[in-house]
């Protein structure tokens, strides 16, 4: 059994302590928005190296992991997403605090992520290698044909009129398209000004749509948060109900999660951007999403766990890195004198079992570290608005500077809060924007990708049948929407006619 | 009364998390504010500042993102040169526009030695593609430390045994090779470019991000890969694919079985190198004292273990013979780019 020769050696107090350590920096970075935990990891490579393979690599999973867990709280207190993958928990989960179940919400964020952290690792050590064999069969052709249904899937993820996300979309991919040409190598709208090169932070404009935008949005309406409110200890954790209603989507997110997590690119926000359309679809409770629905908490914060699992299958069984922060793992590991890829588990298996240990034992070491917390965090709800958003303002400037030492994109969050202000006004949804900016480089990418490499034919992008495939899912799912928003219109016509 | 205390503990937290969250990005830019007074505009007292030099952290500016293999080199440099100079070297990230922004950047401070910046061939290539209105002559070198040549891959059960072979082929078949690169005008790009000029062969150029080219390859999507080889020694050393040459002027010590192009009679050389440069106008003395500390880091035997597992070679060249170099390749990368389309200026 070579997993409880992994716990053994993940159970030594060296790599407990790493392990210990590793989780409680890798839950902070998630905290701090602006600071992700591929640069956390960078900085602390050259402590890990000295470590040694064992403790330095359960110490740098440990950061990569923990830093999943994190990332929800600031999202649920006070609206501002602390790693991009944690920007849909802003949905409902901030509408869960202003209720005053912060404490719920905090509570199922961190079991959804042990749940799906911990199923992640089993489906790893079970499936890794036929996963990222079958992941190889995806090329530029076949992730364009995946965008396009990501695309139609999430476009409508808030339910407020089909058009206006659409138009959200469209802006998303507009705006993804600012700075540096990543194929070309030409810069675009940028204006000659050279901080615009790195193009638009998604931190930054997250940040500013939902933190900036929620902040303006209070000040601009008198005393109507003047009252604090008042939350029994005895309500800081879900109740029964809650806990059975967010078990479902837990399991359904990491499933889901893992499988986005195969693919490159920000695989972590778009998986949880899918599970909370998914939940969406499923729940019987859809009247509560958009005013604090617990499975919209659970299921996207399942996914994005599980989607952090699922990128490691390439590196572990390829030697692909498929994110920055796993480029990082990938460059420690070489540091280490370890070669990931399939000769990872040959050459150095006690490594590889002591990682895959460590991890079991880190997911539970961050749900015993998240739970008492919870409380804590939650009394920052307590905090009356005046005093709590000038702060929360400070911390979000930090963060969008943090993130790339430019200041550009505090200019940009603060724009993206204005903007963020108007849309609430007008009764726009911010996230079908952010997931424009989000898949905006993939789409781009492998479109561009693809006609080079069929040289100018299109015919490439009907080539293969994983193509053809999701074609015909994206075809279903655009038919399918259009069918039952116009029955449903029939209906209610026929409703009014009646009378 | 307890709610009393419960707010007290929440914003004790909250400032607490503030500071935090500032003292982060202190830790990350400290040190950027030059002492005044320490220094004067004199040129003796330029001189007296400079064998005092280093009296406060140093930073660094590393054009590449936390965790790419520039950023891991030059940590490594700054942790061992900030222990010779005796005065930390903090590095920065600041990413963007091809290197552009963290040139700007170095560019407007203080020519005193306090901000270094990691150059490397993109002060060519960024130039020329015209993301920013200044060059090479802006900095002064103090030291070029490592070269990356590029590898061109194929994988394992490719039907080419050798480079020669694989030339033989691209030049029967023009544009039949589907060859990834990391970015159009990246320097991956140019060397493939560089190949074709030399053999004659034409290739279709496909231009990936991270870690993309490779599993590209794996998957059979496209012929070969051109890249820099910590980007594919761990798919090398698994046997799932075949380096058939690399374009530096020696062999790479972590893969001593790849020939040159050289070797191979193809002459192609060209080589990423990185190294430490300052503003242009920094006193004469700071630049020795840091051109003293480099050659140290050279010589170092923990840096030459980290370079060699990083795929790169050590290969150290002097504040005055950096200069020259950088002068040299910048012709040579710019009539690259301009074969490619993409010089601009």
């Amino acid at each position: 059994m070579p997993l409880l020769e992994g716990l053994q050696v993940a159970l030594t107090p060296f790599n407990l302590f790493a392990c210990f350590i590793g989780v409680i920096i890798g839950t902070l970075t998630g905290v701090l928005p602006g600071l992700g935990p591929a640069a956390a990891m960078a900085m602390l490579l050259p402590l890990t190296v000295k470590m040694g393979p064992t403790a330095g690599l359960i110490m740098l999973a440990g950061i990569y992991y923990g830093a999943m867990y994190g990332g929800s709280t600031t999202s649920i207190l006070v609206n501002v997403p602390g790693e991009p993958a944690s920007v849909v928990t802003c949905l409902e989960g901030y509408k869960m605090a202003r209720k005053g179940r912060a404490g719920a919400a905090l509570a199922v964020s961190a079991i959804g992520s042990f749940i799906a952290g911990t199923l992640g690792i089993v489906l790893i050590q079970l499936f890794a290698p036929p996963l990222a064999r079958a992941a190889l069969q995806f090329g530029p052709a076949e992730f364009f044909a995946l965008t396009i249904v990501a695309v139609i899937l999430l476009s409508n993820l808030s339910g407020k009129g089909g058009l206006k996300a659409f138009l959200m979309i469209a802006v998303g991919l507009l705006l993804s398209t600012v700075g540096l040409d990543p194929l070309g190598g030409i810069n675009r709208f940028t204006f000659n000004y050279a901080g615009a090169g790195t193009g638009l932070s998604f931190i930054a404009i997250a940040a500013g749509l939902f933190g900036v935008g929620e902040i303006f949005w209070l000040a601009s309406r008198p005393d109507e948060n003047a009252e604090v409110m008042q939350v029994g200890l005895r309500d800081l954790y879900p109740t029964r109900e809650e806990i059975k209603r967010s078990l479902p989507p837990m399991l359904r997110g990491s499933f889901l999660g893992f499988l986005i997590g195969l693919v490159p690119g920000p695989a972590a926000t778009i998986a949880s951007f899918a599970s909370y359309s998914m939940e969406k679809g499923l729940s019987k409770h859809k009247e509560e999403f958009g005013h604090g629905a617990i499975e919209g908490v659970a299921g996207p914060e399942a996914a994005n766990n599980a989607a952090s699992a699922g990128a490691m299958v390439p590196l572990l069984s390829l030697g692909i890195p498929f994110a920055p922060s796993i480029a990082v793992l990938l460059s420690g590991m070489l540091l280490m004198g370890v070669t990931p890829g399939p000769l990872f588990l040959r050459d150095h298996p006690t490594a590889f079992w002591g990682v895959i240990g460590s991890m079991y034992i880190g997911n539970v070491m961050l749900l015993v570290l998240n739970l008492p917390l919870v409380g804590i965090w939650a009394s920052i709800t307590r905090i009356p608005q005046k005093y709590l958003m000038p702060v929360v303002l400070l911390f979000c400037m930090v963060g969008a500077y943090a993130d790339n030492n430019n200041l550009f994109d505090v200019w940009v969050m603060l724009g993206a809060g204005l903007v963020g202000y108007l849309m609430r006004r007008f009764d726009y949804d911010p996230a079908p924007l952010l997931i424009g900016l989000v898949m905006g480089p993939i789409m781009e990418r492998s479109l561009r990708q693809a006609l080079i490499m069929g040289r100018g034919d299109p015919v490439i992008f009907l080539a293969s049948p994983i193509s053809i495939a999701l074609y015909v899912v994206a075809l279903a799912i655009f038919v399918f929407t259009l069918v039952k928003k116009f029955r449903g219109k029939g209906q209610t016509m026929a409703a009014t006619g009646c009378r | 009364m307890g709610n009393w205390r419960l707010k007290g503990i929440a914003l004790g937290l909250a400032a607490l998390l503030v500071m935090l969250a500032l003292s982060l990005v202190g830790c990350g830019s400290g040190g950027k504010q030059p002492g005044e007074g320490a220094q004067g505009s004199g040129d003796s007292q330029g001189n007296k500042a400079a064998v005092e030099f280093p009296t406060k952290p140093v930073e660094m500016t590393v054009l590449f993102g936390a965790g790419s293999g520039a950023d891991l080199l030059a940590r490594k440099v700054a942790e061992i040169a900030g222990k010779d100079l005796g005065q930390p070297i903090s590095v920065v990230n600041r990413t963007g526009a091809g290197g552009a922004t963290g040139y700007t950047y170095v560019k407007g401070q203080k020519a005193d030695g306090y901000a270094i910046i990691w150059n490397s061939n993109s002060i060519n290539t960024a130039y020329h593609a015209g993301n920013m209105n200044f060059d090479y002559k802006t900095f002064s070198g103090i030291a070029e430390l490592t070269t990356e040549p590029v590898s061109i891959a194929v994988k394992a059960d490719a039907p080419w045994k050798d480079i020669n072979e694989f030339v033989e082929y691209a030049k029967k078949n023009p544009g039949k090779i589907r060859i990834g690169n990391s970015g159009k005008g990246s320097f991956t790009h140019l060397a493939a470019v560089a190949l074709e000029n030399k053999t004659g062969a034409k290739f279709t150029h496909v231009p990936f991000g991270q870690g993309l080219a490779v599993s590209s390859l794996l998957g059979g999507q496209i012929e070969a890969s051109s890249q820099l080889p910590a980007e594919i020694m761990s798919q090398v050393k698994a046997g799932q694919v075949r380096i058939l040459a690399v374009t530096g002027e020696q062999r790479l010590k972590t893969l001593p079985d790849v020939p040159t192009f050289k070797e191979k009679g193809i002459d192609l050389t060209l080589s990423l190198w990185r190294g430490i440069a300052v503003p242009a106008g920094t006193p004469e003395p700071v630049i020795n004292k840091l051109e003293a500390a480099m050659k140290k880091v050279t010589e170092n035997d923990e840096f030459k273990k980290f370079a060699a597992d990083m795929g790169a070679n050590i290969e150290y060249r002097g504040a005055k013979d950096f200069d020259k170099f950088i002068a040299q390749q910048d012709q040579e990368l710019a009539s690259l780019m301009e074969q490619i389309g993409m010089k601009k200026q």
